[in-house]
């Protein structure tokens, strides 16, 4: 997960005053991929800026780009704002832990097809993310690359990607240095009409010649040139010269400038980013901010990174041949790097500061950074970061700083590398055996929670070894080392307890160890970790039969949310629309998916959950395919997280099949089950029950070995369902009896009444035995309530036959070529249905309008 | 092959001055009368050369060969 985006790197360059028009550059088109590739300094930026729409997706990528959940970040946040709705979804994709690559562009490429409108990307300084990584997943999205997206991409090397498979199928359009490089024409146009230097024919055509038009270097010359006598004089002793171009260029306009500017251009080329209190501290001088808005309007060197004056960075090229002067001129660059690491430090850059300290040679400060920066990271899940600093920090300092080594270690887990970590928790549990004189720890309280972290990382190691006991024990003796005050500890140790208990279906254990984690998190103003683990213990308590309790947990994490619509918001109301659900309350259950959808305050799993829900809803108004539709949907969008698959979606999907009378189907989905015993395969065993019921087939021997887990086990939601089931197997009376006394308190209906004839006719019989019985009586009625019909399109403006067949397709996986030859019809006119679709239903996205279909009922088969 | 530690030569074409020497980490600059700088040392590791290679693209000098040397040919 990536922390806060750095708003400067999506930042559109504005088109400078004073540029040379390339027409001649311009005017190839039509093609998936522009690839600008040349030298620095030769005006791709420039180029590409003109060449992309006002509105492009815009990413100036970095070094550290080249991670993957980084680099797709900021592209798919480019592309959601140049073009609202097109990335929302895969970025909660993207955002849900590690999913492959693939799966995350799928989603996007899925919302771009249907576009209405055309969008340019474009990727500034590609070579700095270029890398395996980043290829795969530019690979695939150039493979599937829809009409309505255009990729620019200006890099100094060309990218690994198949540019020989787009240059033979002409979707490729290139631009190199040998095509950037000013003609004779245009370095005349430059030096005259844009800059007014007013140079001869000659002049002109010795200047393009010791150039080779290489723009930054005409931009340099003409620079020189400002304000001089003897223009002539100047431009024979540069052609007589063979240094390299820049560096003999830089020197001549450094040499004229006053010494203070001279200085601040040196010493500021230290960092990467200028602003003005920054190169006051670099410089130790003030005025800094009206130093670079006066190099800004010279046209000296610097690039403005925003509109409001605050943000420059000096030209990649020139910073490199004034950081290579630094170097020969000065021995005080440590000092520099020393009070930027330390401005960087007070402004809360620990990264930056990280590597100034670094680069000043203080690699103890930057340890010292580093450890004090980790609890935050980790809270803000920013692991990532943590990670890069493992190469940069010396192994054997780690080894003197055991909270340093811990929070590595944490960073490790969180990226999946669990290989060595066992041994790095053994070096940090020597190092605490061994004098504590010896070790360096900046904040000494970091120390006592030593003892507890590591059982704590422990249970997890053992956890995803598949080790529930070990996990347990471990976990056990986190608690018992963590110290007084220590919630962080005490609550993951706990919630891992609570996990491997529930894998092992004692879900009494699990309830526990999870309520102890979500109270201490609160404790310590977690919220948005609450709220994830609120629907773990909501969905034990629904196990235990709990369901008022479930209710309970739902309503109290909304109200700590609060108005600040945290993460998850949207979660608790999927769940509360499950609860009035089974109380039958279909309007009541429809209406909080809608507040879950207004929110917009996800967790990765909200896509799956929701269709989910919605699927139960469509199935108890009758409406089977569309919760077949929903369903399929669901098991496109699933994404699993830390909690045991305890009901997996093609279970659910094989009960529908069994509603809908597709036993072969069904049989089928039966035939893949792997044998299992384990309690995970608990919910699987009641619908295999379920599909041998429909086949009239004996099940009584496994629901009664099921009906003994369940009771053992204290999972009496699930005990509810089983008893209904034997009751209905054997049409007996006394066992429905039964199973409705333990449901009575908790208000259950729809476990009863979706079964259906069947289950009424027993409810007679029961009624008849027991007329002062309220329960069965009030089961009877409900299920003679007719719901009302839903009118039919609820929308101001109705959508047309045609667009209601558009929407359908939509909520399929077809991609928008497919949509058309579906419809017979061209893409043009798919696009076109699809923008008046998305007028009518308010929505700006596939995923939303799906969405909204669903829930107003639009796709209802009438067939 | 030894993939670790070697010496190399990169031939660039143009002039280069030989205060650049500290940019490049120490390796030593000589320039010749073709007009052609040859940079000259031990480079630790592959990752190092291609590190190397990166800075010299970042200034656009054009590149002209790569040389390998398992020893260094001034001892």
């Amino acid at each position: 997960m990536v922390g806060l985006l750095v708003e400067t790197k999506l930042y559109r360059p504005r088109s400078r005053q004073g540029l040379v028009e390339r027409p001649r550059l311009l005017q190839k088109d039509g093609a998936g991929l522009t690839l600008v590739s040349a030298p620095a300094g030769f005006g791709k930026t420039t180029l590409v800026s003109a060449w992309a729409a006002e509105n492009a997706a815009w990413v100036s990528l970095e070094a550290s780009d080249q991670e993957p959940v980084t680099f797709w970040t900021y592209v798919l946040t480019a592309l959601e704002r140049a073009a609202p709705g097109v990335a929302e979804g895969a970025l909660a994709v993207l955002q849900s832990g590690t999913p492959p690559i693939e799966t995350v562009l799928a989603v996007v490429l899925n919302e771009l097809s249907v576009l209405p409108d055309q969008v340019d990307l474009v990727l500034d300084d590609y070579h700095l993310a270029d890398g395996l990584e980043i290829s795969r997943g530019m690979t695939y999205l150039l493979d599937h690359l829809p009409p309505q997206l255009h990729i620019l991409i200006s890099t100094r090397a060309d990218p690994a990607l198949p540019l020989a498979r787009l240059r033979s199928r002409g979707e490729l359009v290139e631009v190199r240095a040998a095509d950037l490089r000013f003609t004779l024409d245009e370095v005349h146009a430059y030096l005259n009409d844009v800059t007014g230097l007013g140079l001869d024919a000659k002049a002109v055509a010795t200047l393009e010649e010791r150039t080779e038009g290489w723009i930054a270097a005409l931009g340099l010359a003409a620079l020189s040139l400002q304000g001089r006598s003897d223009a002539a004089g100047f431009i024979d002793g540069f052609a007589g010269d063979d240094r390299y171009v820049v560096d003999y260029l830089v020197d001549e306009v450094l040499d004229r400038q006053p010494a203070p500017v001279r200085r601040f251009l040196l010493e500021t080329s230290v960092v990467d980013g200028l602003t003005g209190p920054l190169c006051d501290a670099v410089t130790g001088q003030p005025g800094g901010r009206a130093m670079l808005e006066s190099l800004e309007r010279r046209n000296l060197f610097v690039v403005p990174l925003d509109d409001r004056r605050q943000w420059y960075r000096y030209h990649h090229l020139f910073a490199d041949v004034l950081r290579a002067r630094l170097l020969a001129e000065r021995s005080d660059i440590t000092d520099l790097h020393r009070r930027a690491a330390q401005w960087y430090g007070e402004t809360g850059d620990t990264v930056a500061a990280v590597r100034h300290s670094v680069a000043a040679g203080d690699v103890d400060h930057a340890a010292d950074l580093i450890e004090l920066a980790v609890p935050h990271l980790q809270r803000e899940r920013r692991e990532a970061t943590i990670l890069r600093w493992l190469d940069v920090i010396p192994d054997e300092l780690v080894r003197r700083r055991p909270v340093l080594a811990i929070g590595f270690v944490g960073a490790l887990m969180a990226g999946n590398q669990f290989q060595g970590v066992e041994q790095r928790i053994q070096d940090i549990e020597r190092q605490l055996a061994g004098p504590v004189d010896a070790l360096v720890v900046v904040d000494p309280q970091e120390l006592d929670r030593l003892p507890g972290a590591i059982e704590t990382y422990r249970a997890a190691l053992c956890l995803i070894a598949g080790d529930p006991a070990g996990t347990i024990d471990h976990a056990a003796d986190a608690i018992r080392l963590a110290v007084e005050g220590d919630d962080l500890t005490t609550s993951a140790a706990s919630a891992l307890s609570g996990l491997a208990s529930w894998a092992g279906g004692d879900i009494e254990a699990a309830h526990r160890g999870y309520a102890a984690g979500a109270e201490g998190l609160e404790r310590i103003g977690h919220i948005a970790d609450v709220l994830g683990c609120s629907i773990t213990l909501a969905d034990l308590e629904i196990t235990q039969g709990h369901l008022r309790q479930a209710q309970a947990t739902f309503e109290r994490a909304l109200k700590l949310a609060g108005e600040e619509k945290l993460r998850g918001t949207s979660d608790m109301y999927v769940g509360l629309s499950q609860l009035a659900w089974e109380r039958n309350d279909l309007g009541l259950a429809a209406d909080y998916l809608r507040r879950s959808e207004d929110l917009d305050a996800d967790l990765p799993q909200n896509p799956y959950r929701w269709r989910v829900a919605m699927a139960r809803i469509r199935e108890a108004e009758g409406d089977l395919d569309t919760a077949l539709e929903l369903l399929d949907a669901a098991i496109r969008v699933y994404v699993g997280d830390f909690s045991p698959t305890v009901r997996p979606l093609t279970a659910v999907r094989a009960r529908l099949l069994i509603a809908r009378g597709e036993l072969v189907a069904a049989q089928e989905w039966a035939d893949s089950l792997p044998i299992g015993d384990s309690y995970l395969h608990e919910y699987e065993h009641v619908t295999l029950a379920r599909l041998m019921i429909a086949q009239h087939r004996d099940c009584a021997g496994l629901l009664e070995r099921l009906r003994a887990a369940t009771e053992n086990g204290g999972r009496t939601g699930t005990l509810i369902e089983i008893l209904v089931l034997q009751a209905l197997a054997a049409r007996d009376p006394a066992v429905l009896e039964r199973a409705l006394t333990i449901a009575e308190p908790e208000g259950y209906v729809r476990t009863f009444i979706a079964e259906g004839a069947p289950m009424m006719s027993l409810l007679s019989t029961l009624q008849r035995r027991r007329p002062d019985w309220a329960y069965p009586r009030t089961l009877l009625d409900r299920r003679t309530q007719v719901r009302e019909p839903v009118a039919p399109q609820s929308l101001l403006d109705p959508l047309s036959d045609r667009e209601i067949d558009v929407l359908r397709l939509l909520t399929s996986e077809l991609d928008g070529p497919s949509i058309a030859r579906e419809l017979v019809v061209s893409l043009n006119t798919v696009r076109t249905h699809t923008k008046h679709i998305y007028t009518k239903l308010g929505v700006n996205s596939r995923r939303a309008a799906v969405r909204r279909a669903h829930q107003l009922g639009l796709l209802k088969i009438t067939r | 092959m030894d993939h670790d530690a070697a010496w190399y030569d990169i031939r660039l074409q143009g002039r280069l001055d030989p205060r650049w020497a500290a940019w490049f980490d120490g390796m030593t600059l000589t320039t010749h009368s073709d007009g052609t700088t040859v940079i000259h040392g031990r480079v630790a590791d592959q990752a190092a050369l291609h590190g190397l290679l990166q800075r010299l693209r970042d200034l656009g000098l054009p590149l002209l060969s790569v040389d390998r040397h398992i020893q260094n040919p001034g001892d």
